[in-house]
């Protein structure tokens, strides 16, 4: 394991040293929310904010092209056609500079679809590979994390490369894994052994912030009780609004559409598309046929719930729960429904 | 999709200017075009032919043709197209002529354009889907609005055809203007003479059914399949047992009530006969001025009438008719004469009156019993002035046009003077003299210099009475260059036409457009003026546009020819170019109701929700709903959002 | 394929089949020569030209469009032109908003024997497009990220986030109203998660009601729900019905609301989306209610939330043990700024007294607007290409917007109509946004909910709020939600049109 001390003011600079060789991506802020953007020489220092929307992003993107397809005409036989595809797996070497223990606890929870199933995702893979995560520790908490309550914490390493902890006069960065190690080895940052208690500190205090937390162990076994308990579910959601907010703000939430679209050009090209697609919405679960079994908003607000407290713990290996406490639905829901009460309504009731 | 694409020379109209080579070629790059090639004439028979072999041989599913404009040659194209096995819908045209070949030289930017307008077609051929019409059955039965002589040409006409005839006429008896005239130019007969013969065979016609006193209140359905609501105002008599003896005229008190027949001329009767040829020959009771019905008094008719007609108690009734067709044959009426041109003293000084109370003193049948008499003294006039173009030609007042009739009526009113004073003179102020029908000009002619009628070209600038019982005619002569001055006794104005009172609310009730003149839109003002554009309804007459009595005959029977044509067929085929409700997408917010002009579409419960349906037959295929449904759910089949976004995207993508 | 040859700009045209079309071709025949550069789309009618498709040209590389249709009463549709008019004037003067020249878009009337007008028009038209040059690209607009620090603008009266005094009556209407069971459910508020948040309550039985709350943190619409809970209460009332049966009716839904709450309720009704006898209106005078974004602005993020108290102006909050004095003032929404409806304009219930406004209130333009009005059009094309950029298209502004009933079909994710991709491109979001901002046009209440529920702070209100001012400009003061009786204004149109000019072209 790596310490390392970046004194406040020099954090410009070495942003800057990762930038020669990599994508650097840190949170940037524009009126009220704060988002991961690419961070180049010559901007100011970012404020290290946690972000209003998890940086998921940044390995499975918004919208991200699978295939390119282009179909070409034998110019003796129009009617002969051949195709030719090409999947752009590529991935940017890209350093995930300031997010939070819940984004990269979340990270964790999503390898579990995309890198260990029957399919490896190549696209997934490449970006998760090529991308390291350095995390800031929390100092403060606000009243809507709840990390320690599912098996994280203001400082969990968990999904990060390094962590990172405020100090007096800077920062310490602390090398979780051999990647992570690498990266501070070749920073040439000076050594913060000596600080590391005063990080360790920190990060006690931090904790302590959190609200108390309740014992969720029975939310597995409850939410499965409650399965068809539809008047509960009911009186849950009645307020939903059904968009998109808590899922796309979720580390975790990991659900997608695929479609396709035609090239501008005149020639016959076009691409397979993967983007973000929200569990909330009455269409997510309409078939082809025109069936859709989650047409209530509670059968999907169950959905989602028991995903994040009851599923994740049978197909997740380590068997958490895939929420990491982040509070961001919670924060951010237009009518402020909470899943923190759903769930413990759901063991307490 | 396997699409051909074959470009147009047009002999040189189009390869003058365009590379056709050039744009074929570039074509076969075009996504799904299977084949591309240019040809000399593809509208003539060889080019065609050339669509429907290719077709075959390369197993196309769909054509692009760039040539002229779809205004001209689409259906041509669309019959060669489904000549070739295929759905006519399945084809598109480029415009490369008049848009294109014919408006520029530069032959690089001509041809590029070209080819982009191709390369627009194809992508949205690619979105085309087969369309097909469906068959409805028809009503045989049409209804006419209005009984003046277009009105009767065109009943006559079509219940000789066999077909049913419902005629909707205003006033209490059939005619209209025509039935006011006196003589009619240029052959100077008897205008009830005429028309009488043609009112009774109405009248009698076993197919026709009239109903006078009424008015359309309501029309809904579509073409073929019409409901029309007639509100019938009540006569007060019971015209089955009425006779038209007239002895309830004679006896009924109340004889200051305004004569509309007679163009308030003189006075009538409360219950009144308009006149003694009048169809239906029937009374009936002027509610306004019957003592009986206004004050409970009197009586005297009933208790006269030698059958018991008359019924105090009848009330206005609303009957409902189905038809396939309607024809408005609604007239004209004149323009307002009294506040416009007030330097006439139309409405103030009682010799000035128009040309229609003109007829009514000259008619054996009037208030005069055919006597030009004065109406201030009752003396007859031996000067008479008549003024042209009182309100016609006038831009100041909002009407631009020309009347079409008033110079030959009023030479003929001229004439007619003569022949019954024959110490008289008239003077015709006049601007231009138009008689370009048959033998017009000609009567024109006698009525100067046979009748000794004077006429002076130049506008009336002021009528003044001269307290000594004459009216000082102040105008400028302007072959002499000089202003006149004439003291007449009596002034007749040729007051200028418009659209019938009331004739914007029927054509909102038919769902036509009209003008600002009250006259209704023809389809095509040269090649369609007797269509609208509402499917089903026609015009006949000076509803159109003022015309004279030959024209409005003729227009009779071109409007009965079309309804006999549109109603002989067994069913008629819609049109599928007409909007659809995708009802999975559909959430029954109504706003594409709302807005529809033809009320085509509606509210259906559809499995406990409610969702909006297309009436196929009315939809008329304009595509209001579709741009207004705000999640696209209801779409203008051929011109879908998918289909216009097609060619949008093919032209801007970045 | 990028044809042009260089000497060419991109001009897009949509021209009705019957009038328009015609006169290009009677221009064509008559071989009135014009400039090359116009690439002709026919449609039947200038009706079916959506204000969108103009819109998509422009933000997918057109340098200029022109619609043109039949003149105003001579509609081979009758009416197609009438709604087209009022339309493409809509479009027009919401273009400058986002920094797109509304002289690159123009719609006119050419009628089929018009040939030499026709040829005016495409050549000036197409002469002013030159001078203009090429269109600045959207996506090529250099992104500005900061957010204006914007002073909110004076409220027009004293708001307040004490008590309502007439809460207790409120509490009773509704709890009487819920004890004969003819309610399926009463929306209204509850306390939250923290003091300073709020969430929707639905009342279902008289106890729920001692969980109402009134106050300045009631800022969700309870309107927005309302046409959803008609059908579940119609869902509700069939269940266990036969085929054949009657059937029997629903129960009614509550809601308790605010002025502007009132108002959604009352374009709900105008637009004939729910029944009146399907509600039953409790309305309060409403005092304001505060942004939470403000007050966090004021006492800083992450902080736990110890206690709040509202006290007339005054809001006291404690914060990690520290005390904060807020005034209204500065923390009020800014839509309360300029409210002029606190009383709901249509109940069946009003607790206490209504609140006053003053007869000559003039409300100020919203800070953004007057902000946006400020800058050039390149600023602010820049301004949106930065902010739409966070945009994430979770369609919470969509959801959070009482008029938005299609939601569940809506175009931003269908591909019957596909005027959208899933590319997170600024275009695709930004069109997303102007979409949804003119389906709204005339209709909208400006309540603010799109932009309070949108998490990362896009200011996707102000397109609304624009959009309300050019409906209120050429509408004589339209105000959606105010009047039962009247026809949103793009449903429906005049003959003559007092406010909309015949738009020239120099040279045409």
């Amino acid at each position: 394991m790596t310490t390392c001390f970046l004194a406040s003011d020099g954090l410009a600079s070495w942003l800057a040293k990762s930038a020669q060789t990599r994508r650097v991506l840190a949170p940037h802020k524009e009126g009220k929310a704060v988002l991961f953007r690419e961070w180049k020489e010559g901007d100011p220092a970012p404020e290290l904010a946690k972000s209003t929307i998890s940086p998921k992003g940044a390995i499975i993107p918004a919208c991200e092209t699978l295939v390119k397809y282009q179909i070409t005409k034998d110019p003796e036989n129009l009617s002969k056609r051949s195709l030719a595809l090409a999947a752009p797996t590529e991935a940017t070497p890209t350093v995930l500079f300031g997010c939070r223990s819940c984004d990269a606890r979340g990270l964790v929870a999503l390898d579990t679809p995309y890198l260990k199933g029957k399919f490896k995702d190549p696209y997934y893979a490449a970006r998760r590979e090529a991308t390291l995560i350095v995390t800031r520790t929390c100092d403060s908490p606000t009243h809507t994390c709840f990390c320690t309550w599912v098996g994280g914490g203001p400082a969990s390493p968990e999904g990060s490369d390094v962590l990172m902890t405020t100090v007096d006069g800077g920062y310490v960065l602390e090398s979780v894994t051999d990647k992570g190690e690498a990266f501070l080895k070749e920073s040439g940052l000076p050594d913060g052994a000596d600080k590391m208690d005063e990080a360790r500190k920190t990060r006690t205090e931090a904790a302590k912030k959190v609200p108390a937390r309740p014992d969720l162990s029975k939310a597995p076994e409850r939410l499965k009780a409650r399965f068809n308990d539809m008047a509960f579910w009911v009186a849950q959601t009645s307020k939903c609004l059904s968009c998109g907010a808590c899922t796309y703000m979720c580390p975790t939430c990991q659900c997608f559409n695929i479609s396709d679209e035609g090239d501008a050009s005149s020639e016959q090209g076009g691409r397979r598309l993967r983007s973000w697609d929200y569990c909330m919405s009455p269409m997510f679960t309409r078939e082809a046929s025109g069936h859709n079994p989650r047409m209530a908003k509670a059968q999907r607000m169950r959905n989602r719930v028991s995903h994040k407290y009851w599923y994740s713990t049978e197909t997740i290996e380590d068997g958490r729960f895939s929420c990491t406490g982040c509070g961001r639905c919670v924060a951010q829901c237009p009518v402020s429904l909470d899943i923190r009460e759903i769930v413990q309504k759901a063991i307490e009731e | 999709m396997k699409i051909g694409v074959f470009i147009c020379h047009c002999g040189s109209n189009i390869a003058g200017t365009v590379d056709c080579v050039k744009v074929a070629k570039n074509a076969e790059a075009f996504p799904d075009v299977a084949y591309s090639t240019d040809n000399m004439y593809m509208c003539s028979e060889p080019g065609q032919d050339h669509i429907v072999e290719m077709v075959k041989k390369h197993d196309l599913d769909g054509v692009v043709v760039a040539s002229c404009s779809p205004r001209m040659h689409e259906p041509t194209f669309r019959r060669a197209v489904e000549r070739a096995g295929l759905n006519k819908y399945m084809f598109e045209m480029a415009n490369i002529r008049e848009h294109v070949s014919w408006i520029g030289k530069d032959k690089d930017a001509n041809t590029n354009k070209a080819s982009e307008l191709v390369r627009m077609a194809v992508e949205k051929l690619r979105r085309n889907a087969p369309l097909f019409s469906k068959k409805f059955e028809t009503i045989k039965k049409v209804l006419v609005v209005g009984a003046g002589v277009a009105g009767i040409q065109a009943a006559l006409d079509c219940a000789d055809a066999g077909l049913q005839v419902v005629l909707v006429e205003r006033e209490p008896a059939i005619g209209g203007k025509m039935a006011k005239l006196d003589k009619t130019f240029p052959t100077v007969d008897c205008s009830s003479c005429i028309l009488g013969p043609k009112m009774v065979d109405v009248s009698q016609h076993p197919n026709i059914t009239l109903y006078t006193l009424s008015e359309v209140e309501k029309v809904s359905g579509y073409v073929g399949n019409f409901s029309v609501n007639i509100k019938r105002r009540a006569p007060y008599v019971d015209f089955s047992k009425c006779t038209g003896c007239g002895a309830c005229m004679e006896k009924c008190p109340a004889k200051k009530t305004p004569d509309r027949f007679n163009e308030f001329m003189g006075p009538t009767t409360a219950i009144n006969i308009p006149f003694p040829q009048a169809i239906p020959k029937k009374a009936t009771i002027n509610p306004q001025y019957c003592r009986k019905l206004t004050e409970g008094k009197c009586g005297i008719c009933a208790k006269i009438c030698p059958t018991g007609a008359i019924n105090y108690e009848m009330k206005d009734e609303v009957i409902t008719e189905e038809v396939g067709a309607i024809v408005a044959a609604t007239g004209y009426d004149l323009m307002d004469w009294k506040s416009n041109y007030g330097e006439y003293g139309g409405g103030r000084y009682p010799d000035v009156i128009t040309s229609l109370q003109y007829e009514r003193l000259l008619s054996a049948a009037g208030p005069t019993g055919g006597h030009i008499l004065r109406p201030s003294d009752g003396r007859e006039p031996k000067k008479v002035a008549f003024i042209c173009c009182v309100g016609s030609r006038d831009r100041s007042i909002g009407r631009p046009y020309c009347s079409g009739f008033c110079c030959m009526y009023t030479a003929k009113q001229a004439v007619l003077t003569k022949d019954h004073i024959p110490d008289s003179q008239s003077y015709v102020f006049y601007m231009d003299i138009r008689a370009p029908g048959k033998l017009y000009d000609e009567f024109t002619r006698r009525a100067i210099e046979e009748y000794g009628t004077e006429y002076i070209r130049g506008r009336v600038s002021a009528i003044q009475p001269d307290g000594k019982g004459q009216y000082i005619v102040r105008a400028a002569d302007t072959l002499l260059g000089k202003p006149v001055e004439v003291a007449v006794d009596l002034v007749v104005l040729a007051v200028g036409v418009e659209g019938a009172k009331g004739s914007g609310k029927l054509a909102e009730t038919l769902h036509i457009s009209y003008d600002n003149f009250g006259f209704f839109l023809e389809s095509h003002i040269k090649l369609r003026p007797v269509e609208t554009n509402t499917a089903g309804v026609f015009l006949a007459g000076s509803c159109q546009g003022a015309k004279d009595i030959p024209s409005s005959v003729a227009q009779g029977s071109g409007a009965a020819a079309k309804v006999i044509g549109l109603l002989s067929k067994p069913k008629l085929e819609s049109d599928p170019q007409i909007s659809n409700v995708n009802i999975k997408r559909c959430v029954g917010c109504g706003k594409c109701v709302d807005v529809c002009p033809f009320q085509a579409i509606t509210k259906e419960n559809i499995r406990g929700e409610i969702k909006a349906q297309v009436i196929e037959a009315v939809c008329q295929g304009c595509g209001l709903c579709a741009a207004t449904c705000p999640q696209g759910a209801i779409q203008l089949s051929h011109f879908t959002d998918n289909q216009i976004l097609a060619e949008v995207n093919a032209l801007c993508q970045c | 394929m990028s044809v042009l040859t260089g000497k060419e700009l991109r001009i897009v045209g949509f021209l009705c089949n019957w009038c328009s079309y015609g006169g290009a071709d009677t221009a064509g025949v008559a071989r009135a020569t014009q400039p090359t550069d116009l690439r002709i789309i026919r449609v039947p009618c200038s009706g079916r030209v959506n204000p969108l498709f103009p819109l998509k040209a422009l933000l997918s590389g057109a340098d200029g469009v022109l619609v043109s249709g039949c003149h105003p009463r001579d509609c081979h549709y009758s009416a197609g032109n009438f709604y087209a008019r009022r339309r493409l004037e809509l479009l027009k003067e919401f273009l400058p908003i986002v920094g797109i020249d509304p002289a690159r878009f123009h719609y006119t009337w050419v009628s089929a024997s018009e040939g030499p007008r026709w040829k005016q028009v495409v050549t000036a038209f197409t002469d002013r497009i030159h001078k203009l040059g090429p269109a600045p690209k959207f996506q090529d607009a250099v992104p500005s990220y900061d957010m204006p620090d914007l002073a909110p603008v004076a409220p027009l009266r004293n708001l307040s986030c004490g008590a309502n005094p007439a809460l207790e009556d409120l509490k009773k209407q509704l709890k009487e109203a819920l004890s004969d069971d003819h309610l399926f459910c009463v929306v209204g508020w509850q306390k939250s998660f923290d003091g300073l948040h709020a969430t929707p309550l639905h009342m279902r039985k008289p106890e729920d009601v001692d969980k109402l709350i009134w106050g300045p943190f009631n800022v969700h619409s309870t309107a927005n729900m309302i046409p959803q809970l008609v059908n579940d209460a119609k869902a509700a009332a069939m269940v266990g019905v036969k085929r054949g049966d009657p059937i029997p009716p629903a129960k009614k839904i509550g809601v308790v609301v605010k002025g502007c709450d009132g108002k959604w309720l009352v374009e709900l009704l105008q637009e004939k989306l729910i029944d009146r006898d399907a509600v039953e209106i409790f309305a309060m005078g409403c005092n304001g209610t505060v942004s939470y974004d403000r007050i966090i602005a004021k006492i800083g993020a992450g902080k736990r939330i110890d206690s709040v108290e509202g006290n007339g102006d005054t809001l006291r909050v404690v914060a990690d043990g520290q005390e904060y004095s807020l005034s209204m003032k500065d923390v009020a929404q800014d839509k309360c700024r300029a409210c002029t409806v606190p009383n709901a304009p249509v109940y069946d219930h009003f607790a206490g007294d209504p609140v006053k406004v003053s007869e000559d209130a003039k409300p100020e333009a919203a800070a953004i607007l007057a902000y946006l009005d400020g800058l050039t059009l390149e600023q602010r094309m820049s301004f949106w290409r930065g902010a739409i950029e966070r945009c994430i298209r979770c369609h919470a502004c969509r959801n959070a917007c009482p008029m938005c009933v299609c939601r569940e079909y809506c175009v931003a994710d269908s591909r019957e109509p596909h005027w959208v991709t899933q590319e997170d491109t600024p275009v695709n979001k930004l069109f997303f946004q102007l979409i949804h901002a003119l389906h709204l046009a005339g209709r909208c209440t400006g309540c603010g909910e799109c932009n309070r529920a949108c998490p990362m702070g896009v200011p996707v209100g102000a397109l609304k709020l624009h959009a309300a001012r050019i409906v209120r400009a050429l509408f004589d003061g339209y105000q959606p939600g105010t009047k039962l009786e009247a026809v949103p204004p793009f449903l429906g149109y005049e003959v003559e049109e007092k406010n909309i000019p015949e738009h020239q072209i120099e040279g045409a």
